[in-house]
């Protein structure tokens, strides 16, 4: 058993080394050498261009107000929704957990790209109706600006910090306030001085996981940013590979190098804070009920609040594609825009090669490369559990190494990769590059599961003369399978939408749905993108349910024999 | 300071069901006293309490703290909570994760203006009081249990509010520390001199630490009185029963001389203390087990004999069920005694310890 164990360690390391280890140490390289075929030679010539480029500055000063303007708006507006749902007696609470799950079925290409379509300055349907109603000379918004990318950015952010600060405020203690109010502080300070102090953790927590991710985002700033000439790091890097008459990977990876190193560094101060919660949870004491605030005037409007923000983030993505995806070319829904409506559009899109190419490419990736990511996860998961040695604990931080890989960045240190390999340009090169940069997706929810399983489960198999491989696939695995569930469908809905790794390493042949739908909106077509996006949520969604459904089958007999958490 | 409850009432709605959470109690608590609110769960005590502090806007009915009133539905009159200058302990402490002891215990006076130097002389000192001295710069995360009962009593009591609020303080502490804790309170609290209102479901508890007890059940004060009235000298069976183990066998009276009354109950004729009530009352004998003599004189009034049916050593006693006629009859005997279970015993009851309750 003990060198059973030790020797799938070994394997492990070995796997996801090459997968998550290799491509940052390429990066590194490459950073040093001349050019994709003068790997390993050393030069410094790539970090003094990038880094004494003027236009770097502004990018910088651009990246650092988008990141802290998104962030900001993403953690404030969570943690308001928080409050509303946790502490107040506001109508339809079902609402904050939809507002929680459904956005992350949208893929950020698509979302980004529907704000387009509302409020872009020349076409936009909301700017133009809003010039016809006022008879205004020129469009009231532009989204081609920074506000309109932290609105956008900060809206996509909200459910994952959402999901870290309701928690918190959900098993707050309310006595912790009502003690402050005893105790002479008025309204205002027991919020400054204790509520917020006491969620500061979750608050910093859920704040730096939106930097890591705004600073990782590209969908927005593609599509948002570029048209306004806004650039930030990443759509930079993007530039460097794509848009210059050679593309210069070696400049992308010394830039690509500064973004690694403080995704890195956020993700550590992430790991302390999230650590640091739990400290202040133990404390609240038990018995308390949450008190609710009763909300008198302020009930109506801000349940209609609640309303709009569930529209924005849910109907309203989905509303303008199909509105788009019928119509000649964008104008404002009248009888004009109603009569002109046909399927011209979807006929084109399902006739166009390159389009049927990238949904088979993402199907084929999404399926087959969620399945194997979740084979891979869970024996990384099993090992991480139940196997405790210094070798377990390095192929733990290993896996989790990805976490903090903004897609774009790595990519750049695959491209160093494969290019030796011949699995450039192939459909495998992005097959790989999705399971290392998604790894910790898949690894998570099976941990979890797996801590469930008591050691004795096991052990009692092992007894009764099962070998290591029975025991997984007798036991372990069938206990496992609604971790297994939840990895593999978000493991497939990210490979399904993948955007920023696939833009540096998608190759004609291999074009997948985001890149596709990124080309679309480049060229201003709109129709073809709408169709081709709402086919691309069609089968995300239709993936999510039908794999849930599946896991529901298996669930009721073996749950019974879960110990329970 | 002296506070006046009139008509107090609070509603709650859940589920279409109306539940009265204070159905219109009137009460005074008298200054620098302890007085405790006594019931079980869900009978409105705390609910009292909340509304007396602020957290909880009652319904209808006046709330007066000294000569402030500070809450009334037809004045129109609400005193936010931080306006009242009272101290309370909370059940959960309510210790700030976020801050030190000494944080912990400034806030009210930071909240007041007071200057720096005067928080820590005040501070100081009430740590000192509440034996928590050189843990100043101890993080509220480090503190035992009982050591956040003390910071929570320190932070009470470092403003000298006139009045101290107390919801079910020793409820989370273990036994042994509850016991300990609760001979500090009442040597706190009887060196302090201040109006103390306390809720607890704990009738120990109570009869331990009150110079008033008011009992409650759904929403109202059923009786009010000292620990020792409350206890030998309860008017409602609930209370008596409340209060401590007791007998409790349904009586009618037969007959009335000027100090007793005789009633017929299902253990026999018993000769009770005299007491007045409405003719329309129906009637409880209440007995408590440490009354009952086992060695009765043969001449002694309320002689009874019955049968010893079950004897449970519990260690100072045995606690014994008695079948007299239908009843089973709960004693504590000597632990040293010869009596088993199937043997006759005869005991007898001083009338001055047969107590008529209403039902």
């Amino acid at each position: 058993m003990e060198r059973r164990h030790s020797r799938l360690t070994y394997t492990l390391i070995t796997i996801v080394s090459l997968l998550t280890v290799a491509p940052v140490v390429m990066l590194v390289i490459g950073s040093f050498s001349k050019n994709l075929r003068a790997f390993g030679d050393f030069t410094l010539s790539k970090y003094i261009a990038v880094y004494t480029d003027p236009m770097l500055v502004e990018t910088a000063g651009n990246t650092l107000v988008f990141v802290l303007g998104s962030a900001a708006f993403a953690t404030v507006l969570a943690l308001f929704l928080a409050y509303l749902n946790n502490r107040t007696n506001i109508p339809f609470k079902f609402l904050f957990k939809v507002l929680s799950v459904v956005p992350m079925m949208i893929p950020h290409v698509l979302f980004a790209v529907s704000w387009a379509l509302l409020l872009n300055p020349s076409n936009g349907i909301l700017n133009m109706w809003l010039q016809q109603l006022f008879g205004l000379a020129k469009a009231p918004f532009n989204i081609y600006s920074m506000p309109g990318m932290i609105m956008v950015e900060g809206l996509l952010d909200l459910p994952i910090a959402y999901l870290i600060i309701s928690p918190a405020m959900a098993s707050f203690d309310v006595s912790l306030e009502e003690s402050s109010r005893v105790f002479k502080g008025g309204p205002m300070r027991t919020l400054f001085k204790i509520t917020l102090p006491v969620l500061r953790p979750a608050i910093l927590a859920a704040f730096i996981l939106c930097i890591v991710r705004v600073l990782a985002s590209f969908a927005v700033p593609s599509v948002l940013g570029m048209p306004g000439r806004i650039y930030v790091l990443s759509t930079y890097i993007y530039r460097t590979v794509t848009m210059s008459l050679i593309a210069d990977y070696g400049k992308a990876a010394a830039i690509g190098m500064s973004i690694l190193v403080l995704s890195i560094t956020l993700i550590y101060i992430y790991r302390y804070y999230t650590r640091f919660s739990d400290k202040y949870v133990t404390i609240s004491s038990r018995g308390f009920k949450p008190a609710v605030v009763e909300l008198r005037k302020g009930k109506i409007p801000l349940f209609i609040m609640l309303i709009i923000i569930s529209f924005i983030l849910i109907v309203l993505p989905v509303l303008v594609l199909l509105y788009t995806s019928f119509i000649p070319y964008i104008m404002v829904p009248n009888g004009q825009a109603f009569a002109a409506m046909s399927l011209a559009n979807w006929r084109t899109v399902i006739s166009d090669p390159i389009s049927i190419k990238s949904l088979g490419n993402s199907l084929f990736l999404g399926i087959v490369g969620a399945t194997v990511g979740s084979f891979l996860s869970i024996l990384v998961a099993y090992v991480i559990v139940k196997v405790k040695t210094k070798a377990s604990g390095f192929l733990e931080s290993i896996s989790f190494l990805s976490f903090s890989f903004p897609g774009i960045v790595i990519g750049i240190g695959f491209m160093w990769f494969f290019v030796r390999t011949p699995l450039y340009a192939t459909i495998w090169a992005l097959f790989f590059g999705y399971i290392a940069t998604y790894l910790p997706y898949g690894i998570r929810p099976m941990t979890s599961a797996f801590v469930q399983i008591h050691g004795s489960l096991e052990e009692s198999s092992l007894v009764c003369g099962a070998s290591f491989a029975t025991t997984m696939r007798r036991v372990v695995i069938p206990l496992l399978v609604p971790g297994i569930v939840s990895g593999w469908v978000l493991m497939a809905t990210m490979f399904f939408r993948e955007l920023s790794l696939s833009v540096v390493l998608s190759r004609p042949g291999t074009e997948v749905l985001a890149v596709q739908i990124l080309r679309f909106s480049e060229d201003g077509q709109w129709g073809k993108l709408s169709a081709l996006g709402l086919i691309m949520i069609f089968f995300s969604t239709l993936m999510v349910v039908g794999v849930n459904l599946i896991g529901n089958r298996f669930k009721p007999g073996e749950a019974k024999d879960r110990k329970p958490a | 300071m002296q506070i006046t409850i009139t008509g107090l009432k609070k509603h709650y709605h859940s589920e279409g069901k109306t539940i009265r959470a204070l159905d219109g109690v009137n009460l005074t608590i008298e200054a620098n006293k302890i007085f405790t609110l006594l019931g079980p769960s869900g009978c409105g005590k705390t609910t009292l309490l909340r509304c007396i502090v602020g957290l909880e806007t009652p319904d209808e009915g006046e709330i007066k703290i000294g000569d402030t009133i500070v809450w009334s539905n037809e004045k129109n009159i609400y005193v936010p909570t931080e306006k009242r200058e009272l101290g309370m302990v909370f059940q959960t402490y309510a210790i700030w994760p976020h801050m030190n002891v000494f944080n912990n215990v400034a806030y009210p006076l930071q909240n007041m203006k007071m200057p720096k130097d005067e928080i820590a002389k005040r501070v100081a000192k009430t740590l000192k009081f509440v034996q928590l001295e050189g843990f100043e710069n101890r993080p509220a995360t480090r503190l035992s249990g009982g050591q956040q009962q003390r910071v929570a009593l320190a932070r009470a009591l470092v403003a000298e509010p006139k009045v101290i609020l107390f919801d079910e303080p020793l409820s989370n502490l273990d036994a042994k520390l509850r016991e300990e804790t609760r001979k500090e309170l009442r040597m706190f609290l009887g060196e302090l001199g201040i109006t103390a209102v306390y809720v607890t479901h704990d009738r120990v508890e109570a009869l331990a630490l009150s110079d008033m007890i008011g009992v409650m059940r759904a929403g109202n004060i059923v009786e009010l009185g000292t620990p020792k009235k409350i206890y030998f000298d309860a008017d409602h069976q609930f209370v008596a029963d409340f209060i401590g183990r007791a007998n409790l066998i349904p009586a009618k009276v037969t007959e009335e001389t000027s100090e007793h009354s005789l009633v017929t109950t299902a253990i026999g004729s018993v000769v009770c203390q005299k007491r007045s009530f409405d003719p329309s009352d129906e009637l409880t004998l209440c007995i408590r087990p440490e009354f009952l003599d086992f060695k009765p004189a043969s001449d002694a009034i309320n002689r009874i004999t019955g049968v010893v049916e079950q004897m449970v050593f519990v260690g100072e006693v045995y606690e014994s069920e008695i079948r007299v006629g239908t009843e089973l009859i709960f004693a504590k005997l000597d632990p040293q005694t010869t009596l088993k279970e199937g043997d006759h015993v005869t005991f007898s009851m001083k009338p001055e310890h047969c107590l008529l309750v209403s039902r």
